[in-house]
């Protein structure tokens, strides 16, 4: 009778052979940024749904659309900052979702309904938001920071030990805040304005640069121009680190999640939305990017070091102060070459 | 006759199989991307990256400074962020030169088995990824680094010396990047030197200088155009060593090529650039090619006269 078992074990192993694959058709593909999400969370969704979810992940919007636009397939989910996804809707890329008319809609802020061509939210859902600040060293600097102008009075007494974004329209951006200027202005008498604040601080700059965080925390650089996820670190080490949203104002990004019109799985990428309206998945993935939040119930599921923090969740005069970035079209040019006059100089 | 015909159209039959694969290797990894470029640089910039189908000749006009209309001014920004690079890149080749001049001669005169250690170790960095081995210098020319604690231990300054990100840091790691490449072809014609010549030259009653001037640096010259080609080209179109341990705030052409695809989305002008830097890399080539040429030419001439 041994290989009557035998055969029984065989049969039940080519079964579940079988049916291995016909489960794991379930799939979903996510194209995001580099750190942009919890992986706690897409395990969750993974387990929960049976899905199979791939995640590749982009450095810049324009990496990102280049790719789309050049007919990458696969995709189902994509994360463009709000000026992306406006023309990505106009560009026809992205699908209707309806995801506003989805449960656990209503608790996201409508503050953070910033798309211009899709001001309902049928398109695509805001994800994250986030102010740019000054993270810094307290121990090294000695001090505290509270606006731009204490970082450059800092840096014009301690040359060398403080480092700006290499990203052109977030450092002119300072430029334009601190001569009272929209971020998004296209007059290039405004932007020559910015160009010359800048200039002016050049000498005292170590350095344009985006990875910072491994010199803040090292002690080499005293303070930097940095995202909010710097809040991260300040929350290992609140003693010896900072970040502030600067009184003048500052730059703030947000993210909405859009589903692509080559989705291949839309089902899944409907669920994998809803997934993340639900709050307590909101908070999880937000405790571990330390951004902003935009649903309104999981910001009371926050920890709270981040519900309680000023840079995470700024009361209402300081979010007030905050300007997002619009696309500016072929304008952008005027920033580049005022970008490539402050490098030479 | 007839089968010195034969030889030959075999052995042209050989080089042709030998050379098919390389030739189309070179065609579609190098010859095509730049037919790209080139048919780019002189097309409009798409509004969101890419290109518009139209031409536009303003790329072109745009680097020598033409304004372009909307406010602009004649400017010759993008000259001068061109004359920089060639700046860091000479004092590369420099610099370089300095450092591996001296030592090809002390390697060359090395026993065999230490002369395979040191040319062991001078490719050995090319084991490493670039990007490593270039945060490996930030991580020693840092205020915190290596250097700066070592020199403050020693008791030598007090303060930390503001090495990383500045034009210093970049040379340093220009010259550390492109020292092989220089070294190599210097080495080689050291190694071919014909001493005896040298013996000759100082029996004749050349003073030290004499010889130098008269017999060495005729006989390795050729290693060292080689060498500062090699090491030129590469110098002009680095953007990491710059935006990497320049902290950004020393531009060289690569960076700013790389801007105008990555931020700026104008990859027409981002084409437009390289096929720049590209044509003066040509210019380089072509006038190193010929200078050998005529070199070569005036050896067999000599040669010709003493027989």
């Amino acid at each position: 009778m041994k290989w009557l078992k035998n055969i029984a074990l065989t049969g039940a192993a080519l079964m579940a052979l079988a049916a291995g694959p016909a489960q794991a058709a379930g799939e979903l593909h996510l194209y995001n940024w580099g750190d942009y999400i919890n992986p706690e969370i897409i395990d969750k969704f993974s387990r929960e749904y049976d899905v199979k979810v791939s995640l590749d992940t982009y450095s810049t919007n324009e990496e990102m659309l280049a790719k789309i636009q050049a007919g990458a397939t696969g995709y189902d989910l994509v994360w463009p900052s709000v000026h992306m996804a406006d023309i990505m809707v106009q560009l026809g890329l992205v699908e209707e979702s309806k995801i506003n008319q989805s449960k656990g809609f209503e608790n996201i802020d409508p503050g953070a309904l910033r798309a211009k061509q899709d001001p309902k939210a049928d398109f695509c859902l805001p994800y994250a938001w986030g102010p740019v600040g000054i993270f810094y060293n307290k121990t090294v600097a000695g001090q505290d920071f509270k606006s731009w102008k204490d970082l450059f009075d800092y840096a014009a007494k301690n040359p060398g030990r403080v480092t700006l974004l290499d990203d052109l329209r977030e450092t002119l951006g300072i430029g334009l805040i601190m001569n009272g200027k929209s971020v998004n202005t296209r007059d290039p008498a405004d932007i020559k304005l910015a160009e010359e604040f800048i200039l002016k601080q050049k000498p005292n700059i170590a350095a344009f640069r985006y990875d910072v965080i491994p010199l803040i925390e090292g002690g080499d650089m005293a303070a930097s121009h940095y995202y909010v996820g710097g809040v991260l670190y300040v929350n290992k080490r609140p003693n010896d680190l900072g970040f502030v949203i600067p009184e003048e104002g500052a730059t703030m990004y947000q993210e909405n999640v859009c589903m692509l019109k080559t989705a291949p799985n839309k089902d899944n990428a409907k669920l994998f939305m809803e997934f993340l309206l639900r709050p307590e998945i909101a908070a999880q993935n937000s405790t571990m990017l330390t951004n902003g939040v935009v649903n309104k119930a999981a910001l009371e599921l926050l920890p709270p070091e981040l519900k309680n923090n000023p840079a995470i969740n700024p009361p209402p005069e300081v979010r007030a102060k905050l300007q997002i970035f619009e696309d500016l079209g072929a304008d952008l040019k005027v920033y580049d070459r005022a970008w490539s006059r402050i490098k030479a100089n | 006759m007839a089968e010195g015909g034969t030889i030959s159209s075999q052995r042209r039959k050989a080089l042709f199989v030998l050379l098919t694969p390389i030739t189309l290797l070179l065609g579609a990894f190098f010859l095509i991307p730049l037919g790209i470029m080139v048919v780019y640089s002189f097309l409009e910039p798409g509004l969101y990256g890419g290109v518009v189908w139209s031409f536009y000749p303003y790329n072109y006009g745009r680097i020598f400074g033409w304004p372009l209309g909307g406010g602009e001014e004649f400017e010759p920004l993008y000259i001068q962020i061109i004359l920089n690079s060639l700046y860091y890149a000479a004092l590369t080749v420099i610099v370089t030169l300095v450092v591996c001049y001296p030592v090809a001669f002390w390697v060359s005169r090395m026993g065999p088995m230490a002369k395979n250690i040191v040319l062991f170790a001078i490719t050995l960095p090319f084991f490493a990824n670039l990007l490593v081995r270039i945060y490996a210098w930030l991580l020693l020319l840092r205020p915190t680094g290596a250097v700066n604690t070592a020199l403050m231990s020693l008791g030598l300054i007090d303060q930390p010396l503001n090495m990383i990100f500045t034009e210093f840091a970049v040379i340093v790691g220009l010259v550390y990047v492109l020292t092989p490449f220089m070294f190599l072809p210097i080495y080689a014609s050291v190694e071919r030197l014909d001493w005896s010549l040298v013996q000759a030259s100082q029996d004749l009653g050349a003073t030290p200088f004499q010889t130098f001037r008269r017999v060495i640096l005729p006989l390795t010259a050729p290693g060292i155009a080689g060498g500062c080609v090699i090491v030129f080209i590469p110098a002009l179109g680095n953007f990491i060593v710059p935006s990497f341990l320049g902290g950004s705030k020393v531009q060289m052409t690569g960076n700013v090529i790389e801007r105008q695809f990555l931020q700026a989305r104008n990859w027409p002008f981002g084409s437009t650039l390289a096929m720049i830097v590209m044509a003066s890399v040509l210019l380089l080539v072509l006038a190193y090619t010929l200078w050998m040429r005529r070199a070569a030419n005036n050896e067999r001439l000599a040669g010709a006269g003493h027989v």
